[in-house]
């Protein structure tokens, strides 16, 4: 396509649902608050950004099975063999279209996922030594409690240097590919171009994430009342 | 009614029944149970615990000697209990200010949150009823109300800042005698004698002498020198410094002691075959405390005539062979440190100084007790240190609590008393100690100016009780008895501290 | 852009990043420039009044939230290099300055105040560590000056040592007269015991064996003489006789001989020993007992004529 004065508009491809979308973003936002409440010594906050992060990633889990084709760990999930051919590819100029997440960008999503957890569940068992203590921490040892803080001190690390690889490798694409990922997981459209030619992309209904949704509150609650109520003890 | 005859099938039913009594279906019970029983009882004979210290002894003779875990400064412990707690701030705690806020209004800062035994209310603070004055060689200060202990205050370790979470007097006499506040915990005697046995093995190795005051006596009773978990061998044997030194120990007016030697032959025998039946170990001990009893007969009644003793060493204890009273029990005291008794408890009760009734008054009930201990003591310390005998004894004295700056309003009732006293403190009192290992002339710890709390080196009954065990050789830690899944200690499960600073 | 053009750019901000982190956080700063090894990682001497008497008092009160496990504030307080670095809100120590020095101030903020260290619920440190840990800021916050250079510092409370039990080593101690030990043990019940478990020295107590035991009885114990450190024979029947046997063990330090028949020439005798710390004697004439009391030897005499 040669440059007109006259910007023709290119077709877009929808690719990302809404939910995926909002999770997404909702995950960004809420890494930050709990990073910057947890400094800031606000626990009471932390505790919420936490639980809503949590809540999300098992929604997001959810949906990774029931939801929109782009959104299942079925499409974006590959063996290490094609990950790795991947990077070559991309390496070599190989063009290599993905509705979705591609194979490096699948592996990325399953490793955020993990550590995002690990972090939310060691931080219910967490203790600062002091007077506040995660929703969990009174159900093992003092020991097994401070073991669990200190891990989750680790990860946040972890997390920290996951984030730097995720947006140099989105940086990569978008300054690098000209493949603007970030407005993609803005607008949940790609130009046509970018896509491959016989993509078809299943989307599933709101209602799905809405009961999904409503799925992992309930859980979240249930939960909620027994530790408050004290039964686990 | 015709009654039917029995038949001869429920006639033998009927034997069968008459011939399975409860006493033959428990013991045959037992000897199903009593198999089990046998491979637990010789890990309690034996109890070994994690420390790598085993208690192992032969059953036959459960206080022979076992030495200590690494050299001690003490061999023996004589504790003087002064029970109902005597008042620090009478004795040893000088506290010039609390004199000048006398009959004011107790700030709310000190009874804010707390409980109290009697005082209800606003009470109104009571400054030091007898005065202080300074000395020996370190200008310790001390009232006038104990001239005799006074002359060794040289010799002495006082301990200012003891503390305690027991206001009444029951727990708190259990916490400070078996470490625990409720009963069924071995007394620190019983420990003692656990963990070293006791070198006259013709005398008990834990002894309890007790006299008191008018007024009711131990709070908590003989739990203060029993065995608790501990096998019962090992629990205070309470003597009497007037009369038989032990009820019943004495053979009946026409039994010989060669008649007694049979009867106790005959016992023996029974218990024996029982224990070869059964395998208690408490029939070990059974048989072991029979044949106590029968050579304490002879030795404990020398060991507690203290009218063997020249009439000058009575007059220096004020001691009066046939009566009951404190003085006698320090001189048997001396005697039976002499015979190798490894623990020597004297009590003397009546030091519950609430203000009423009269005997219980600062003014009245206490100047007695002050008079009636004080000579004794002394005595008795110096007799100790002249025989040599204080280089490895370790001598304790103190009460199970202190009592409050403010003073006892009886409940709030206002009511002017001319019986003056104060009610129990937890949260300081004062205790004294002498002998090997322990530093002279010496004050550890201080209370602030109103001699409420302690504001300087706090020690709890624990460490106490472990510096006690330490002085005996003992990590206390590692002096363990195995009992309902814990390696049980004096201690308990707090964390507890050597009180190394008064250790020479 | 092309891509070495890009993973330049990413390297440069990320650098830039890091050196910021660095500037906005100086505890930071110095983690990672001590860990490249363009800084020296500050060490504390063993013997110095740091080590000695500051770092105690760190680890009791301080490191379960600064130390390894836990680092509030981004601060951690177990280890020299770690107190001088500092942590989110900079440096906790000024050399010199105690009152300047947060490590300082922190722990002398009122209980009421929120930011007391350490925080309620935790030990507070008493005067006596609070002096200690002035001192050594007002000295400078050095690492190798040695204990005694920092004058008025408050006696230190060492805690006991229990003595660990080796009875492997101990009965290789025990083992050239353990034979003679059990069958003099078992000539005289009650007699003769080790002095602990822990060692192989002997004590002897044949004082309530009265009359029974007497010098033969105790030259039967020839054997141990080298290991009896302690002896009470007081009521026995044991005589000067027994003198030279007595003068002859090498480490005894503890000998009782009230109400026995032994006169000056055992007192004498003695004279000579190094290791006796205490002697209890019978009856002795006046003057006897004035070498050993010189000595430094704590010696009773029998006073009550029987």
């Amino acid at each position: 396509m040669s440059d007109s004065p006259v910007t023709r508009e290119i077709p877009h491809v929808r690719v990302w649902d809404a939910p995926t979308r909002l999770f997404h973003w909702a995950v960004v936002i809420l890494i930050f608050i709990s990073w910057l409440s947890a400094d800031q010594g606000l626990m009471t906050i932390h505790l919420c950004s936490g639980l809503t992060l949590l809540a999300l990633l098992l929604f997001r889990i959810g949906w990774g099975i029931v939801g929109s084709a782009t959104a299942r760990f079925s499409d974006f999930l590959h063996p290490p063999r094609k990950v790795v051919a991947y990077l070559r590819g991309l390496a070599g100029g190989d063009r290599q279209l993905y509705a979705g997440h591609n194979p490096a960008g699948g592996l990325m999503v399953v490793a955020m996922i993990a550590v995002l957890l690990a972090q939310a569940m060691t931080g219910l068992f967490s203790n600062d030594g002091l007077h506040f203590t995660g929703p969990l921490a009174l159900l093992v040892s003092d020991d097994a409690s401070t073991w669990l803080t200190t891990l989750h001190a680790t990860i946040f690390n972890v997390i920290l240097l996951f984030v730097w690889c995720h947006v140099v490798a989105v940086g990569f694409y978008v300054f690098v590919k000209g493949d603007n990922l970030v407005k993609a997981m803005f607008t949940g459209h790609k130009p046509y171009t970018h896509v491959p030619a016989d993509a078809q992309v299943f989307f599933a209904r709101s209602y799905v994430a809405f009961l999904l949704l409503l799925l992992v509150l309930t859980i979240g609650g249930v939960g909620w009342f027994i530790i408050q109520g004290g039964f686990l003890l | 009614m015709m009654l039917e005859r029995e038949s001869q099938s429920d006639l033998l039913q009927r034997l069968c029944c008459q011939a399975q009594s409860r006493r033959q279906f428990v013991s045959w019970g037992a000897g199903g149970l009593g198999a089990f029983f046998m491979s637990t009882a010789h890990a309690a004979q034996q109890p070994s615990t994690s420390s790598g210290l085993t208690f192992k002894r032969d059953p036959s003779t459960p206080l022979s000697v076992l030495p200590p875990q690494f050299p001690a400064k003490v061999k023996r412990v004589i504790y003087l209990h002064m029970g109902g707690a005597p008042s620090q701030l009478e004795l040893f705690d000088h506290k010039p200010t609390l004199s000048r806020f006398n009959g004011h209004d107790c700030p709310q800062s000190f009874l804010k949150g707390k409980r109290f035994a009697f005082i209800r209310g606003v009470p109104k603070m009571l400054g030091p009823m007898f005065p202080f004055h300074q000395t020996g060689k370190n200008g310790t200060w001390i009232s006038d109300r104990l001239p005799h202990t006074e002359r060794l205050i040289d010799d002495l370790c006082l301990i200012k800042s003891m503390k305690t979470d027991q206001f009444n007097h029951a727990p708190a006499q259990l916490l400070v005698q078996t470490g625990d506040a409720r009963t069924g915990h071995a007394s620190l005697g019983s420990w003692v004698t656990y963990g070293l046995g006791s070198e006259n093995q013709n005398l008990p190795g834990f002894i309890v002498l007790a006299s008191s005051g008018p007024g009711p006596t131990a709070n908590a009773g003989k739990p203060l020198w029993g065995s608790g978990f501990l096998p019962s061998v090992y629990q205070g044997v309470e003597c009497r410094s007037a009369g038989e030194p032990v009820l019943y120990l004495n053979n009946p007016h026409d039994v010989s002691r060669a008649q007694r030697r049979h009867v106790l032959d005959a016992v023996d025998e029974i218990n024996r075959q029982t224990h070869a039946e059964f395998g208690n170990p408490e029939t070990v001990a059974r048989i072991a405390q029979y044949e106590l009893a029968f050579r304490m007969q002879v030795e404990a009644t020398e060991a507690m005539d203290i009218r063997r003793e020249p009439a000058a060493v009575l007059a220096r204890y004020g001691a009066e062979p046939g009566k009951t009273s404190y003085a006698n029990n320090c001189l048997v005291a001396r005697r039976l440190a002499e015979r190798g008794v490894r623990f020597i408890q004297l009590y003397h009760w009546g030091w519950d100084s609430h203000g009423s009734p009269t005997d219980e008054g600062i003014n009245i009930g206490f100047v007695n007790r002050c008079r009636e201990t004080d000579q004794p003591t002394a005595a008795l310390l110096a007799d100790l240190k002249s025989r040599g005998l204080l280089e490895d004894t370790l001598v304790i004295w103190g009460g199970e609590f202190g009592r409050t700056p403010m003073e006892d309003n009886h409940g709030g009732s206002n009511e002017i008393s001319k019986y003056i006293g104060r009610d129990h403190h937890t949260a300081a009192f004062t205790i004294w100690m002498t002998g090997g290992g322990v530093k002279s002339g010496m004050v550890y710890g201080e209370t602030d100016d109103m001699g409420y709390e302690v504001v300087k080196d706090p020690v709890e009954v624990r460490d106490l009780h472990a510096t006690i065990l330490y002085l005996l050789g003992f990590d206390y830690q590692k002096l363990n008895y195995p009992y309902q899944g814990l390696d049980q200690k004096l201690t308990g499960v707090k964390p507890a501290r050597v009180v190394s600073e008064i250790l020479a | 852009m092309s891509a070495p053009a890009y993973f330049g750019g990413v390297t440069v901000v990320t650098a830039l990043g890091i050196a910021a982190a660095m500037f906005l956080r100086p505890a930071f700063g110095h983690t990672v420039l001590q860990w490249i090894g363009l800084e020296s990682i500050p060490q504390a001497a063993p013997s110095s009044f740091y080590t000695v008497r500051v770092a105690p008092l760190l680890e009791a009160h301080c490191t379960s939230c600064h130390g390894a496990e836990r680092q509030k504030a981004e601060l951690r307080l177990d280890s020299f290099a770690a107190v001088l670095r500092g942590g989110k809100h900079g440096a906790v120590v000024m050399p010199g300055a105690a009152r300047d020095s947060s490590l300082f101030t922190r722990i002398t903020l009122p209980v009421t105040d929120d930011r007391a260290m350490p925080p309620s619920g935790k030990t507070p440190l008493n005067k006596d560590e609070i002096t200690v840990i002035r001192l050594w800021l007002a000295a400078g916050a050095s690492g190798t000056l040695p204990v005694k250079a920092i004058k008025g510092a408050p006696a230190l409370v060492v805690p006991v040592k229990m003595p660990e039990l080796d009875l492997a080593a101990v009965r290789r101690q025990r083992a050239p007269l353990a034979h003679e030990v059990s069958r003099l043990q078992r000539r005289f019940p009650g007699v003769i015991h080790y002095d602990s478990r822990s060692s192989a020295d002997i004590e002897v107590d044949a004082s309530l064996k009265g009359a029974a035991f007497g010098d033969d009885d105790l030259d039967a114990l020839v054997p141990l003489r080298d290991r009896i450190v302690s002896a009470n024979l007081s009521g026995t029947a044991v005589t000067d006789a027994s003198a030279p046997l007595l003068a002859s063990m090498k480490a005894l330090r503890v000998l009782r001989l009230m109400n026995t028949k032994t006169t000056d020439a055992t007192v004498q005798a003695l004279a000579s020993s190094k290791t006796l710390k205490v002697l209890a004697v019978a009856k002795a004439t006046p003057g006897t007992l004035a070498p050993l009391r010189q000595r430094g030897v704590r010696v009773y005499e029998d006073l009550d004529v029987r």
